[in-house]
């Protein structure tokens, strides 16, 4: 017997479009899903907002909100009004008892944070989610605009950055590509090419060292980045205390044309802060990079 | 056996020196070493051999030798088969420091001077210190008291490195990497300090043989039999805490090898430590360079932490060891 669909084709359509109109009724307005796949929503735009990250933080600010911010994470420094905000310890040891007191509408943090699971039997609404793309950026920024009821700001904000991106990568097109390695800390930890920081290298005109197949943060045997011979090296660890003359100390490494050309980035905290948070300062990391890049950029 | 076991690490060495993640012909290997022990680095696979994996190779060599070698002996001493170089608290006291270190290395310069594994080492030593310190009743060391002090001073220690830890995630990663060990950035200066201290521990674990299987008896029947007891833990306790808190300050807290290596020997060749201290040295030489070959080759150029490596295969092998022998008798 051959097999005969339960439902006439017509039926089936129309039944769709009822299925996509009951959908897209319910996603009304203040209605997003965050990155655990939950709905999150609200009737009214947010007003007292608890980020627990810092690219949250920079958000909510870079769409105009910064003043419905009530309370922040201790890692929360930018921009520099925050910090006068009430400090609620970091999104895996948050102070409850202090956020709650706060009275939030809506608590931003991270999907591994575990706050949901304590605020929202509280009846506050929480949004989980850090971007780890370039894409997840503008698709969490617009996220939580629809939260705050400011889609228009996260817009406007978006075709901006991305105007800017677009005009930055135009200076990266001349020249040839240096390879770089990028190092995170001195285990060494690096980034491939699929996370924030190994795109943003790409746009900044960089040849990552680390392929793509080692994953996003890798653990890299130092004989190979030996082998590969970085043309330049980029310390996000130096905040810690590795620097040119440490990397220079590394058995071996001294050999390396980077070492020897001096092609050694220092980044300082505010800088890797910058690097590191996937959020509205894209550009500004994207142009950071490339003003690093742009004397080995042959 | 010793003979046999001997070549079969400096197979292992050879092997471990050969491969990597960066392919260098054995003809270039070879070269490397000899021009390397001539003091001359000529060309690129000469950097890659004998200035990045050689001391690479024998810190994992030397590493696990001390490791084996303070486990058997604290498994002897304490009769207990569960003890293993960590017992007394060397690891999560060189595991604190280390993490204290590298969080807040950036804003205390004294820290970041001092450096992690001469902190680890100092931090390592006052724990073990302080826990003989606790348990000491006279010139005397009660064993049950001195594992306990060890291990409760071990928990608060572990307890305050995950806060460390914990306070700033930017460097959880490279917490969590530097107590699952890495010879990553291994280099002759390590190699010789740690050597220096397993040449002259060795001696005195060999000269000792005797003495261990005595406290196998039991410590009423071993000083009945000529043994001062008390000195000799002391003495123990000395030489297997320098050796562990050296090898933890550079390696990380490797776990496993002091523990199981000892035991594979003993189901090897028996309880008799006139085989067993030698052949611990020796098989806790090779298998952590083994380890350390699997870590860096597996994924290359990803790296493995060495420690995940040591446990994830050295357990199920030493269980296959353990039915094995089980089913023989």
């Amino acid at each position: 017997m051959s097999c005969r669909p339960w439902l006439p084709a017509t039926l089936r359509s129309s039944l769709t479009w009822l299925l996509v109109l009951l959908l897209t009724h319910g996603l009304a307005q203040g209605t997003v899903t965050d990155d655990l796949g939950r709905d999150v929503t609200l009737d009214v735009p947010a007003t007292r907002i608890v980020s627990m990250i810092p690219t949250h933080t920079e958000k909510v600010c870079a769409i105009g909100a910064c003043d419905r911010l009530v309370g922040v994470d201790m890692f929360s420094n930018y921009p520099t009004e925050v910090q006068a905000l009430p400090s609620l310890g970091s999104a895996f040891e948050a102070d409850v008892e202090a956020l709650v007191a706060l009275d939030p509408d809506l608590v931003l943090t991270d999907e591994y944070s575990g706050l949901h699971d304590v605020l929202e039997p509280l009846g506050i609404a929480v949004y989980v989610g850090t971007p780890q793309t370039v894409a997840e950026v503008w698709e969490v920024t617009r996220d939580v605009a629809t939260l705050l009821g400011l889609q228009d700001e996260a817009e406007a904000l978006i075709r901006d950055a991305i105007a800017r991106v677009d005009a930055l990568s135009e200076r990266v097109a001349l020249g040839n590509a240096p390879s770089v390695f990028v190092e995170l800390d001195p285990s060494p930890y690096s980034v491939g090419p699929q996370s924030y920081l190994g795109e943003l290298l790409t746009l900044a005109g960089g040849a990552n060292v680390v392929a793509a197949e080692l994953g996003a943060f890798p653990l890299v045997d130092p004989e190979y980045i030996v082998a590969q011979d970085p043309d330049v090296l980029l310390l996000l660890d130096a905040p810690f205390g590795e620097s040119a003359d440490t990397v220079r100390a590394r058995p071996g490494w001294r050999a390396l044309s980077a070492v020897a050309e001096g092609a050694i980035i220092e980044f300082t905290q505010p800088q890797v802060d910058l690097l590191n948070r996937a959020g509205p300062r894209l550009p500004e990391a994207l142009e950071l990079l490339i003003d690093v890049l742009e004397e080995y950029r042959r | 056996m010793r003979t046999g076991s001997l070549a079969a690490l400096g197979v292992v060495l050879l092997a471990a020196l050969a491969v990597g993640s960066v392919a260098v012909a054995p003809g270039d290997v070879l070269g490397a070493i000899v021009r390397g022990l001539q003091g001359r680095v000529e060309q690129a696979s000469d950097v890659i051999v004998w200035q990045v994996r050689a001391p690479r190779v024998l810190l994992a060599a030397v590493t696990g030798a001390a490791l084996a070698l303070a486990g058997s002996a604290y498994q002897a001493v304490f009769r207990n088969p569960l003890a293993d170089p960590y017992l007394l608290g060397a690891a999560s006291g060189a595991g604190f420091g280390a993490a204290v270190t590298i969080v807040y290395g950036a804003s205390v310069t004294w820290l970041a001077t001092l450096g992690v594994p001469t902190v680890a080492f100092v931090t390592a030593l006052v724990t073990v210190s302080l826990a003989v310190l606790m348990a000491r009743v006279g010139g005397t060391l009660p064993t049950v008291s001195l594992i306990l002090a060890g291990v409760v001073l071990g928990s608060s220690l572990s307890a305050g490195t995950s806060f460390v830890m914990l306070a700033d995630q930017e460097r959880t990663a490279g917490v969590l990497a530097w107590l699952l060990g890495s010879f990553a950035f291994a280099n002759w200066r390590d190699v010789l300090v740690l050597a220096t201290i397993l040449v002259l521990a060795i001696p005195a674990g060999l000269a000792a043989r005797r003495a261990f299987d005595l406290m196998l008896v039991g410590e009423a029947s071993a000083k009945q039999l000529g043994l001062p007891v008390e000195r000799f833990k002391w003495l123990v306790v000395v030489i297997a805490t320098l050796l562990t808190a050296a090898a933890v300050s550079v390696a990380g807290v490797i776990g496993f090898v002091g523990l199981v290596v000892p035991h594979a020997v003993r189901l090897a060749v028996g309880p008799e430590h006139r085989e067993l201290i030698p052949l611990s040295i020796l098989w806790g030489a090779a298998f952590l360079v083994l380890a350390d070959l699997a870590a860096r080759t597996v994924l290359a150029p990803a790296e493995l932490p060495v420690g995940v490596v040591t446990s994830l295969v050295g357990g199920p092998f030493f269980l296959i060891l353990l039915r094995r022998s089980r089913m023989r008798a």
